[in-house]
Order: C-alpha cells, then structure tokens, then sequence
C-alpha cells in the first residue's frame, strides 16, 4: 500500500484509529463531541458559548492535572515532542478542547475580553479568569502551531475525523518538511527512514521517463477515457503481471481496474466488499496506512490477527501467520459481534519483509474459501525481493485458485519502481461484478492519461527492466541491506533478516527499561530529537513492545548519518538505562 | 408526480419508468435496505426533487457488500448508452458509419494548440521529488501557480493564498470530498435543476449525500426573466420542502457558467444565492469549470471570487478545473479554492485518494503560467473555434424550428425538442434518444440533468467541423423522420436498438 510520506512513524495511535472506526459519533462518548454539539448547536449565543468555554477550561485544567500525573501511553506527533509526557486520549482531548477554544475565537467570540453574563460555572472573579485566559493562550501556544481546528463547524463529523486523522500527521510533515535532511544545504536536517520509499535508483528512473517515448501526446490521452483506465495500459498492466507474476494462464485485461494509487484501490474495494462497520482480518503488525484507506472514506475496520515474535509449537520462525491464528481471530471477530468479509494479506510483508511460502498461501487461501471470505493480497513489493535465495510466489501464480471470484490482487508502481509520486495502482480481479463496481470509483480516483501512457512504456519495456533496472535496484537495495544489518550487528540488536522489501524490523526491547509501549515512544522521541524518523511498532499494531521499522532503501550518505544518530541515541539510552538501574535499588 | 423517486413513480411493471436509461429491469420492491430512504409523497407542487439515485437499483450479489451492488448499478447503468457508443466510435476512415458523439462535454477543436504546448520542452522535465511522495494538497509550486492563475481570470480584489489551495484529480474528486467532509450520511445539496447529472454520482460513491433538486421552468413568468431562471424564492421554496420531509441540508451547488443550460448568474444573482445561503448556514459550492469557455465576450461573466466582498467566505467553496477550459477532461487535473482551512485540511486529507502524478503537476504549473500564451493564442483561437461551432448548430437548430437555449457560454446548445413528444413524456424523450443513437449520433437527454418537463435535448457542439456537421445531418434526419415517434407503440423494457427506421 503507498504510505504517507509524512512517516507513519511518528503517526496517530493506532489504537485511537480503531476506536474512531468502531464508533459512530453517536455513540463517542467523548466528552468533547457533546461539547461540540452544544456549542455548534448554540453559535448564535455568546452567553451559552461563555459558559461552554468556561467549562472547558474547567476540563483543560483537569487535563492537565491528569496528564502530569499519568504515565504516557500512546503516540504523539512529531511537533509536540516537548509534551511527550502529554498522551492518550487526554492528549487528543486536550487538543480537541483547545481547538475547540480556538474556533471560538475564530467566530469572534475572543477569549481575553471578560463578558458580563458569565455562566453558572463561572466561580472565579473577573482577574482569575482573564487569568486563566493566558492559561490558556500559553497552552495554545505551547501546544502546537495549529492552523486548523479539530472541531470545526463547518466539517461533519466524519469530516472531523478526516481532518483530526490527518492534523498530527500534517503538522509532522510540515516539521519535517520544514528541516528535512539536504547533502549541501541542511545536514542537521531529519533523516527520514520511516517511510517506505526507495530512493536508490532515481537516476535510473529520471533518465527513463525523459527519454523521448514517454512525451507521446494524442488526444485520446486528453480526453475521456474508459473508466477502468486506458485500454493500452490495462493490456500492459495484464502482460506484465502475467510475466512478473509467473502466471500459468494468460491475464486478462478484463480484469484490470487502474486508480491512482493503491489507496485507492484498496479503499475502493474495501467499500465495494464491506459495508460500514464490517471488518477484514489481518495479521499484524502490518502497515498501517492501510488502516487509514479503510476507514478514511469506507468505515471499513481491521480485525487484527496477532502474532508471535516468539517461535511456537505451530510455527517454524517469529511472527510466522498460522491458520490456527486466523481461525481464532475470526472467531473472537465474530464472537465480539463483527462481520468479517474477508482478509487482508501483504506479500512480501510489510513490515517483517516475510514472504510467504506456496504451502502456506494455499492454505491461507483454503481458510477464507472455508468462510467465504474474500482476500485481498496486497503485492506492492513483489520485484523488490533483492535476496536471490527468496523465492516469492505471486497470487497470481497458482495453478488453481481455490476461490478466484474472491480472491483481489493489488500492485502498483510506487516501490517495485521508487515512484510513489506517480499516483499508480491497479487491482486484478477474476470478479466481473467487484471490477465493475470498482471500475465506477474511476471518475474520483483516475490517472491522468499522459501518466497512463507513461506507465504503458515504462512497464512495456521489458529489456530495460530486466537488463538495467531490476538489477541495478536489486544490487543497489542488497548494498544499503547489508550495510544496515552489518551495523544492527554490530550493535547486536536483532532483528529480521529476509531478504525484501526496502525495510528491516528490529528488535530495541533491550532498550526498554520497563519494556512497554510508553517506553517504547519515549525511544521513538528520542530518535526524532536527534533527528532521525523511525517506526515505532505499535504503528503496526504490533502487540510486543520494542519493535521498529528501519527504512533502509536511501543513498548511503543520508544512511550513513542517519546510523550514526541512531547509534548515539542507543548509547544515551543506554546510559539513562544504566543510571536509572542504579537509582532503582537506591530507591529501595 | 415527479418530485418522487423514480420508484415509486413508476407503475407496477409494465413499462419503464423515466429513468428507464438506467434501468435494466427492474425488481423494484425488494427490500434492500438504502440508507438514503425514502419519504412518502407531500402532495406539494413540482418545486423540488429529493433524489434518489439508486431508486432503479436493484440487485443481489454474493460477492459485494450491500454498497458495492448499488456502486456497481451505477457503473452498468452510466454505461449503456456510452457503451454502444465507444463500440462503435465514429473514426473518419475507419468507421464512418460510426456513432457521433455530441453528448459528452468535451472541447476537442484545441488539440493542436495543446498538444503542441504541452510538447515544448519546459514540460518535460523529471526530477526526483516529482516522483516522490507529494504534499497531499497539491506541490506548492502548483498550488502557488493555481492561486497566481485563478487571481488574474477571476478577477479577485485581493491575490488568492496558495494556502487556501488543493489540488486533487478533477472536480469529480472535489465534489466527493466536499461532500464527504461537509455532510454525514443522508445529508444533502440542494442543486438547481437542470444539472450536470454526474455529480449525483460524485456525491453519493463514497459520501452517500443526496441531491435535492430545485426545479426551474422553461416558462418565462416575468419582464426581466429568462427560461429556467433560478431565484431566490425557489431556493427557499425547495430548502423548505426538503426540511418538510426531514432531509437535511448542508449546503448548496451553483454550476456557473451552468451546465446544461449555458447560462450565467449576473453578480447581483449570485450575490443573492450566497446571502439566502449565509441566511441558512448553507455553504456553497460554485463550479466555475467553464469560466474561460465564455466566448459571447458581451455576456459578462463574473466568477464568484471576483466579488468584492463574499457573503459567507468560511462556507464558500469553488472549483475549478483545466476538463473544459482547457479541453483536457482525461488529464484530470482540478482544484479547491476555500478560505476555510478546516475544509482544505480535511479535503486534503482525503487527496491520498485523489492524486495527481508529479510530472503532470509540473506542467499543469508550466501550462498555467504562460499567460502569453493563453492570452495571446490559446484562449483568442478557442473562443472563435467555439462561436463558429455555435453559430453553426444553432443555425441548424433555427432552420428546423427547434427553440433552444444558449447564452455564449460552454460547449453545449439546450434544445427544446418538445414538439416532437406528442405525448409529453419521459418516455418518449428516451425513445426520442434512442433513435438519435440508432441514427448513430449520441445526444443527452433532458432526464439525464433532472430536468422536470421531457424534451429538453443538450447537443454538444465543440467538436471538429466535419463530425459536427455529419452529426447534425444524423440528428436532423431524426427529426425530419418525426412522425414515426409518436406511432411507436409503448416499448415494455429497455430493448436493444431498432433499426427500422434507418
């Protein structure tokens, strides 16, 4: 799936997604919906709004007492680093209620001048409440540079949501963006090795895209075209998977929908297969952008189905997917009342870079038709498998499919071809009805026909891909792989060592001192305060503490400077560690 | 009557309701559950429409959610008459008996100009950061652009912010965001009718909103009035009647230059509409996307951000996109301009789904910067490829007697073919249309944009001189073939084409 380019790293809870999902605004309980409520429902009456205000600041207050009280729990965006004891819903409260406040003022109704009709709550006398105004002001100061409110009245709720989801992570990306890593002009910058890019072979793309080919123009290319995309691209798109893929049988072009980008194609689907509310299984930790696809537009939730870094009776290697665990997923899904349409699988997996054997695809596959349960099989990352002893099989590949009219395949260009800017995704379906209705979403989502051409002659010239890219990329990707785990060796941190995708999970729970989550994103701070962006597992709903996802597809400078300050963090760490067991004992 | 759904309009199962375009026969009556429900029929004059655009859905599916089938009813029913059509395109020398297609919105007399702009070399530059991972609004580079771009041709008092900017993959894309982050589930626009039909689909794929129509009529009522005015009495009239039935409504949409009408709204006009929005909470959404398609330079077209002083600028939102303006519907490239940063941080948000390739983001700056261009050759030759073209069908259309509507502005002529319905009824305009495309000219017909009375025809005239001509040379033979329309019996479904009349 594409990622966001703003580092998933440094993201909104997980957790706080799934809760958003699973609940309708009617049933939130969040104190702040109601307040929102009552004070969009009452804009016009400066005297009801005082009195909500004062109320909030009542709720700020608390806020705040709980929030030095608390320990931290959950993730935090980049700019708030400062608060990062602040955390959990509080946190998110606590933004909420001061966007909340910041609306207000925006309708010009200003928090510093004192009212004359104060409300029943309003115990305070004039001075501590202009008091408390600065309070307040400070907070919204220290708090972030907002430019946007959470609670708006203008957006529907769900259109809150959209805005609230993407604010933390909108700010971060500014952070970053504001003092991102240059060679010449800003080596203090942030090294970004959170989101999943591949930025090793740009020369090589830059130079193929202006070749002359790529500028082909007719106007069918301007016009209108076929919903489910270009004609031309659909049969290129069938060939290449039929190559790529190994496919036993010829792909059809038929069955070939293409949008902009996988989001959308996952999005699109997952709308099509669920209704709101329903839920697809999947096994975590996993890419959580995709949480986001679901639930931005659909509504539609991931169950997930947990695994074990460590190695059990049913499995060969850590967080190796078992049917057992499916079976029990499913069955603690629909125990808690969900209705499970299907299953989400990522091959090779994003974030462990597992590939899956044929065997266990089979019976994957076996398990949902069991249940008639669609899959959807994500292969963003099929030719970026660059260890030669790793055979992937493609979906695709089989022989026989045991549920084809269920069973989805994704892929796009963005990190088999490091061009997730070129906004491609395409979906492979044996389904007529589940291509066609996807194939409506081809107004909002569609590619511009000069990329559609584009995409044909870059997939279409094979010689190219076989003989300069995918090697040069392979070689390229082995090179910065080796040169991370060497170091992750050398410090002797585990992690696992497979051979695809652009990324390596490692293991920092010797860094944990207790190992929890909360320590967890206190490390994760720690890296983004040297300046370097990582992901913490929890974005992947990983259910053990201490993991990280390391993006290792980047020029070897960058790299280079980017383990140097993850080097020095871990010594700090380690340092802090040292000093707080002895202060421990002492306490004692 | 028709302020109902087609649903429950339509008789037990004889014959097709209106819509039969759309309806590939129909179960109606099983108990699919929608969430944009029905009311029962108010017994209140034709002055709004609640649609229902899944009224003629009927469908079960093993394989899709409940959603999914009526996403995919939407897909097959667009699809029919488009489908014969791209079978059997019209080609010069390869299929000259093929279909003319003067239904689709598209400007195809600049090919030359553009192609041969987009060719030069400043746009083909490929960099790294336009193959990476964008600001979700749009590059700033093309968001400056945009606000630069839309400043100078709307005429704006003040420069636009490149803040108040995103970027997204057509206006289809805005509305659906629109209507995603201003309205929850069920919720609605209100939209003067008739309208450019797609939007019902943009609005309802992923945001399940409705459209509330506000019926206009052909009838001049006054001194100062023209056909299918709108006014502010009949937004009132139409916001009322949908609260009546408990619908709710967020907000209103103004196509502007109109489609299908071709008219424009005079600043007082729309200075009107946003003050009966702003006196109801309403926020506005105004689709400028043929703005530059204005080619009578004496009608005056004023775009909403030229005002100077806009009633509700928190809930006034508009749009525009290169589609028309700049005969490039397949680039897919349109832009939100909102001074409400809630709106665009939400939209923007949303854009994840609804990206444009760097490279295109590139030239659609370059494309917007070259003013000499645009000013000096490209909008000078279009408007007088557009007027000819107009000036031809129109000549056409008043040498048969056919009554039509146009006022300058965008590619389109709105006929009145209701002289050629004995009957006056949905039914025979859809056959009416069904013989135009028999002859092998694809035309839209008046139900397509909600539009209350039956045979109003749009005839899209930008196209090339030569398929112009043979397409008004098909649809005259129709015509002058008339009396058979009205001999045809009842059809009692939708059938496959009749050809004895060619």
């Amino acid at each position: 799936m594409d990622e966001t380019r703003d580092g998933e790293g440094s993201s909104q809870p997980v957790e706080a997604k799934t809760k958003a999902q699973g609940m309708s605004h009617q049933s939130d309980v969040l104190p702040c919906d109601q307040l929102r409520d009552q004070v969009i429902g009452n804009q016009s009456s400066h005297t009801q709004l005082m009195e909500t205000l004062l109320h909030l600041r009542q709720t700020v207050d608390d806020c705040i007492t709980q929030l030095t009280t608390r320990p931290p729990q959950l993730d935090l965006p980049l700019e708030e680093q400062r608060h990062n004891q602040a955390t959990g819903e509080q946190e998110a409260f606590l933004r909420r209620v001061v966007n909340l406040l910041q609306s207000g003022a925006m309708w010009g109704l200003g928090l510093q001048a004192p009212r004359p009709t104060l409300g029943p709550r309003d115990d305070a006398g004039g001075g501590q409440q202009a008091q408390l105004s600065r309070q307040l002001d400070q907070l919204v100061h220290q708090l972030s540079h907002l430019e946007v409110a959470f609670v708006s009245h203008d957006l529907s709720n769900r259109g809150i949501d959209i805005s609230a989801f993407e604010r933390s992570k909108f700010q971060d990306f500014k952070t970053y963006q504001g003092d991102k890593y240059h060679e010449d002009k800003n080596t203090m910058g942030f090294i970004n090795l959170g989101v999943s890019e591949n930025k090793l072979c740009t020369d090589l793309m830059t130079e193929r895209l202006s070749r002359s080919d790529m500028n082909h123009l007719e106007d069918a290319l301007l016009q209108y075209s076929d919903q489910r995309g270009q004609p031309f691209l659909r049969e290129e798109v069938a060939r290449f998977l039929t190559y790529y893929c190994k496919s036993p049988a010829r792909l059809d072009p038929e069955n070939v929908v293409v949008l902009s980008g996988c989001c959308s194609v996952f999005s699109a689907l997952a709308t099509v297969l669920c209704d709101p509310g329903e839920a697809l299984l999947t096994p975590t930790p996993f890419f959580g952008g995709l949480v986001m696809g679901s639930y931005l537009y659909s509504k539609v939730e991931l169950m997930p189905v947990h695994l074990d870094s460590e190695i059990t009776d049913g499995s060969a290697r850590p967080f190796q997917l078992t049917v057992d665990k499916l079976e029990q997923a499913l069955l603690e899904a629909t125990l808690k009342g969900k209705k499970v349409r299907g299953l989400l699988l990522i091959n090779p997996q994003n974030p462990l870079g597992d590939v899956y054997s044929r065997d266990s695809l089979e019976e994957y596959l076996e398990f949902a038709k069991r249940y008639n349960l669609h899959v959807i099989i994500d292969e963003l990352y099929m030719l970026s498998v660059f260890d030669d002893s790793v055979t992937f099989h493609s979906v695709l590949s089989m022989e026989s499919l045991p549920d084809p009219n269920r069973t989805h395949m994704i892929w796009g260009t963005s990190k088999d071809f490091g061009i997730s800017g070129f906004r491609f995704g395409a979906l492979y379906t044996h389904n007529k009805e589940v291509a066609s209705a996807v194939s409506s979403f081809g107004f909002l989502n569609g590619i511009s026909g000069i990329t559609q051409y584009k995409l044909c002659r870059l997939l279409q010239d094979r010689e190219w891909i076989d003989k300069v890219y995918l090697p040069t990329n392979h070689s390229r990707l082995k090179a910065a792989h080796r040169y991370i785990t060497n170091k992750l060796k050398a410090l002797k941190i585990p992690f696992l060592n497979r051979g695809s995708g652009l990324y390596v999970w490692m293991n920092l729970k010797e860094y944990l001192q207790p190992c929890t989550f909360e320590e967890e994103l206190l490390l994760h701070h720690r890296f983004l305060g040297n300046k370097l962006i990582l992901s913490p597992g929890k974005t992947y709903m990983c259910k053990e503490p201490g993991w990280f996802r390391l993006i290792f597809s980047d020029k070897p400078l960058p790299l280079k400077l980017a383990m140097h300050r993850f080097y020095e963090v871990l010594a700090e760490q380690k340092r802090d560690l040292r000093v707080k067991q002895l202060e421990d004992p002492q306490k004692e | 009557m028709f302020a109902l759904p087609e649903k429950e309009s339509r008789a037990p199962s004889t014959c097709p309701g209106p819509a039969s375009t759309q309806d590939l026969d129909s179960n109606c009556g099983d108990g699919l559950e929608r969430e944009c429900s029905r009311k029962p029929d108010q017994k209140l004059p034709e002055l709004y429409g609640v649609g229902d655009p899944t009224a003629g859905f009927s469908s079960n599916s093993s394989h899709l959610s409940s959603r999914g089938g009526i996403i995919k009813w939407f897909w097959d029913s667009a699809e029919a008459g488009y489908r014969t059509y791209h079978m059997d395109e019209y080609d010069e020398d390869k299929n000259p008996s093929g279909i003319i297609n003067l239904g689709t919105s598209e400007n195809k007399l600049c090919f030359d100009l553009l192609s041969k702009r987009l060719s030069q070399s400043d746009m083909l530059r490929v960099e790294p950061a336009l193959l990476q991972y964008p600001d979700w609004r749009g590059h700033l580079f093309l968001r400056e652009e945009v606000a630069r771009f839309l400043s100078f041709y709307c005429k704006s008092p003040v420069p636009l912010q490149a803040e108040n900017v995103v970027v997204l993959n057509g206006c289809a894309s805005v509305f659906s965001a629109l209507a995603t982050v201003l309205c929850e589930v069920g919720e609605a626009f209100l939209i003067p009718a008739p309208y450019y039909g797609a939007i019902t689909q943009h609005v309802c794929l992923y945001g399940n909103v409705r459209l509330v129509s506000v019926y206009l009529d052909s009838e001049v009522t006054g001194p100062d009035t023209r056909p299918f005015q709108l006014t502010v009495e009949k937004l009132e009239m139409a916001l009322q009647g949908a609260n009546s039935q408990g619908i709710k409504v967020k907000g209103l949409i103004l196509i502007n230059p109109q489609n299908p009408l071709g008219d424009i709204y005079s600043p007082a006009e729309l200075q009107n509409f946003l003050e009966f929005a702003k006196r109801h909470e309403l926020h506005v959404m105004v689709d400028e996307v043929y703005m530059l398609s204005v080619f009578e330079e004496s009608v005056g077209y004023r775009s909403v951000l030229s005002l100077e002083r806009l009633p509700d600028p928190q809930r006034t939102h508009v749009m525009w996109a290169t589609s028309k303006d700049f005969g490039m519907s397949g680039l897919r490239f349109g832009t939100l301009y909102t001074e409400n940063r809630d709106v665009a941080t939400a939209v923007a948000s949303l854009c994840r789904y609804h990206g444009l390739s760097g490279l295109v983001q590139h030239q659609m700056a370059q494309l917007l910067r070259d003013r000499d261009w645009i000013n000096q050759v490209y909008l000078p030759e279009n408007h007088a490829r557009l007027k000819a073209a107009h000036t031809y069908v129109a000549g056409e259309l008043r040498a048969l007697g056919i009554p039509f509507l146009s006022r300058g502005a965008g590619f389109f002529i709105w006929a009145d073919l209701r002289k050629y319905l004995p009957e006056g009824s949905f039914e025979e305009e859809r056959r009416l249309w069904r013989r135009f495309l028999d002859h092998k000219v694809l035309v839209s017909f008046g139900k397509a944009f909600e539009c209350k009375e039956p045979g109003w025809f749009r005839l899209v005239f930008s196209d090339k001189a030569h398929r112009l001509c043979l397409g008004m040379q098909r649809v005259r033979q129709v015509l002058e073939g008339k009396s058979q329309v009205a001999e045809d019996p009842p059809a009692c479904q939708t059938q496959e084409p009749r050809d004895r009349h060619r």
